[in-house]
């Protein structure tokens, strides 16, 4: 192809000002890339932490900031009677902890103690054992699921810890799972300890009065949990005797990934607003240049009309040295930002989750792609144009 | 009758308007050039052989006149059809040259071939054919700032001659050349025209008319002159 030939040797013959003039599109397209691939790996680390939350469990608790908080508080008592009124609520326990020093032998360690149940364990993947049964629930069962890092300090010979015991405090409880994954950082730690136990077992040895801080309900259709929320909130303001200025904030999963999808929706405007500037002034500077190029070499237009070139062919001709210019500097943009942001999710992502997305080639290559095609369209046609439209006779006149 | 011809000018008026002054350049030139002719244009600056040049080269257009090149009415076409008519029927060799710097010798010959769509093979072989004709076929990988002013004039007769055109337009040809190196060209412009090619040449060197057959003279947009050189 004559008319790439001819545009490789205009751009390396003025090499050092044709890397100057793409050095926009490089910085633009490799911050672009990386912040994309920075961001999916945040979002997938991010989910990757939630997955753990189960999708059809809701928690209340009442508003801290209320002025009358102990009218609020949710009693033991208020959980079966949300369960027998509100109907689409299937079960409702205690969310409680408290920490305490555990020992096994000599090893020992402070860990949060908490209430759980199936529902609240269950979803997270177990090393060893299994998590809870219905049946230690309901017979206050002595048995214990423990976190990894809890098990490794605690059992540092790494055996399998199965049907050994622990002590906490006064009471003894045999363990009876494992779970697989280090204590999850982003979750707030009412809702995942390292020492779990059945809710039952917990009221029965730890609870002193009737006030827990906040119950965890189970719904039997996740699609009507933000109504469900409020059905058991006007519950338990009802239970309450309706007392003034009664205020209960809920936590769901949808909630909390709503939330950090918003602050992704932010980051891709931010990426998109980036790759907006970096393109007009990358395509500010090839432009110039390109008008500069077509000043130089007017003679040489002036001498190709001459012999017989049309209008269209030197239009091409200068459309395709644009292009060149705009795909080699998306090129290499890519390829730094691939690199880049791939060190970036080696060195920091990944120790959060241990794991990464693929390096995502189609995207990085549909991004530099269409950032090549834009920037051509926009500023490389003008001067390709007024190339096409200049007179030979004049043209060849030209010092 | 007329159509034979190669070139057939009648009562060719141009007229150049910048605003709102109008200058008249060429005042009804008529000029018949039949195949295999070697005529010399010759005329004072001003004296509007340039303008005739262009329109002759059909760079531009009259604005009145009828003009035949080879028989084709080429008057009033547009411009993709005037480049057609370029790229088939003329040939040009520019005083300065005018080779392409970055391109070596042979790409340069090719050059109009790659206009007219000739795949690269055949291009590179007519091409390399056309500076073997004109004796410089082992500088053919040389770029044009590697090559003499002869040589690189021989090279831009090749890109001339490449397309078989019917005509040879020469404009100056020898202005940046030194005596005995024009003397070279003029006998290869003798050769070409003994080989039937018919030649158009501008010049202000007596001498250098004087190798045509043909002289005309042009003088305040009119012709003054038309005879046989002296030799």
């Amino acid at each position: 192809m004559m008319y790439l030939e001819e545009a490789w040797r205009v751009l390396l013959a003025n090499s050092v000002r044709s890397i100057l003039t793409i050095l926009g599109l490089i910085i633009g397209v490799g911050a672009v890339i990386a912040i994309q691939m920075l961001g999916n790996n945040m979002a997938s680390a991010v989910n990757g932490m939630l997955s753990g939350m189960s999708d059809n469990t809701f928690v209340l608790f009442p508003n801290q900031q209320q002025q009358n908080v102990r009218m609020a508080g949710i009693h033991l008592g208020d959980l079966n009677s949300v369960v027998e009124n509100v109907p689409g609520i299937e079960a409702a326990m205690p969310v409680a902890f408290l920490t305490e020093l555990v020992h096994v032998g000599h090893n020992t360690g402070r860990y949060g103690i908490s209430a759980d149940s199936p529902v609240s364990i269950n979803g997270t993947p177990i090393l060893y054992g299994r998590g809870f049964t219905d049946q230690d629930i309901t017979s206050n069962a002595n048995v214990t699921v423990i976190s990894n890092p809890a098990y490794h300090r605690l059992f540092p010979n790494g055996n399998n810890p199965i049907g050994q015991s622990i002590y906490a405090g006064d009471y003894r409880y045999v363990i009876v799972g494992v779970l697989q994954a280090p204590h999850s950082g982003l979750l707030p730690p009412l809702f995942v300890h390292d020492i779990s136990i059945p809710w039952t077992t917990y009221v029965a040895q730890y609870l002193h009065g009737s006030t827990i801080y906040a119950a965890r309900f189970v719904v039997s259709d996740p699609s009507r949990m933000s109504a469900l929320e409020v059905a058991v909130i006007n519950e338990l303001r009802a239970l309450h005797g309706n007392a003034a200025g009664q205020e209960y904030q809920s936590f769901d999963k949808a909630q909390i990934t709503q939330g950090i999808n918003g602050i992704f929706n932010a980051l891709t405007l931010i990426v998109a607003l980036i790759g907006a500037v970096s393109l007009l002034v990358a395509g500010i500077g090839i432009m110039n240049i390109m008008l500069v190029s077509v000043a130089e070499r007017t003679r040489e237009i002036g001498v190709r009309k001459a012999i017989g070139a049309r209008s269209s062919q030197i239009l091409l001709q200068f459309f395709i040295e644009a292009l060149l210019l705009c795909g080699s500097g998306c090129a290499i943009g890519m390829a730094l930002g691939l690199g880049l942001g791939e060190l970036v999710n080696q060195a920091f992502i990944s120790k959060l989750t241990g794991s990464l997305l693929p390096i995502p080639w189609l995207l990085a290559l549909i991004t530099a792609g269409s950032f090549a095609i834009v920037v051509t369209l926009a500023f490389g046609t003008y001067p390709a144009y007024l190339a096409s439209r200049l007179d030979p006779i004049e043209a060849l006149r030209y010092e | 009758m007329n159509d034979l011809r190669a070139i057939d000018l009648r009562n060719i008026v141009k007229v150049y308007v910048n605003g709102p002054m109008e200058l008249e350049v060429l005042h009804g030139v008529s000029l018949g050039v039949d195949h295999g002719e070697y005529v010399a244009i010759m005329g004072p600056s001003g004296s509007g052989k340039s303008t005739l040049m262009n329109l002759i080269g059909c760079l531009d257009r009259p604005t009145r006149g009828q003009y035949h090149l080879d028989g084709i009415d080429v008057a009033q076409l547009d411009d993709n059809a005037l480049a057609e008519i370029r790229l088939r029927k003329l040939g040009f060799v520019f005083q300065g040259f005018n080779l392409l710097g970055r391109a070596d010798a042979l790409d340069n010959v090719a050059l109009p071939l790659f206009y007219a769509g000739v795949p690269v093979r055949e291009r590179r072989r007519r091409a390399m054919a056309a500076l073997a004709d004109m004796g410089i076929a082992d500088r053919a990988k040389h770029k044009p700032s590697e090559l003499s002013g002869g040589q690189q004039q021989r090279a831009a007769i090749a890109r001339a001659l490449i397309n078989d055109p019917a005509v040879l337009l020469a404009d100056e040809p020898t202005g940046n050349l030194d005596s005995a190196t024009s003397e070279e060209l003029l006998q290869l412009f003798s050769r070409l025209n003994a080989e039937g090619h018919t030649i158009l040449m501008v010049t202000h060197d007596q001498q250098v008319a004087d190798h045509a057959n043909r002289i005309v003279r042009l003088r305040d947009g009119h012709i003054v002159s038309d005879e046989p050189s002296r030799r």
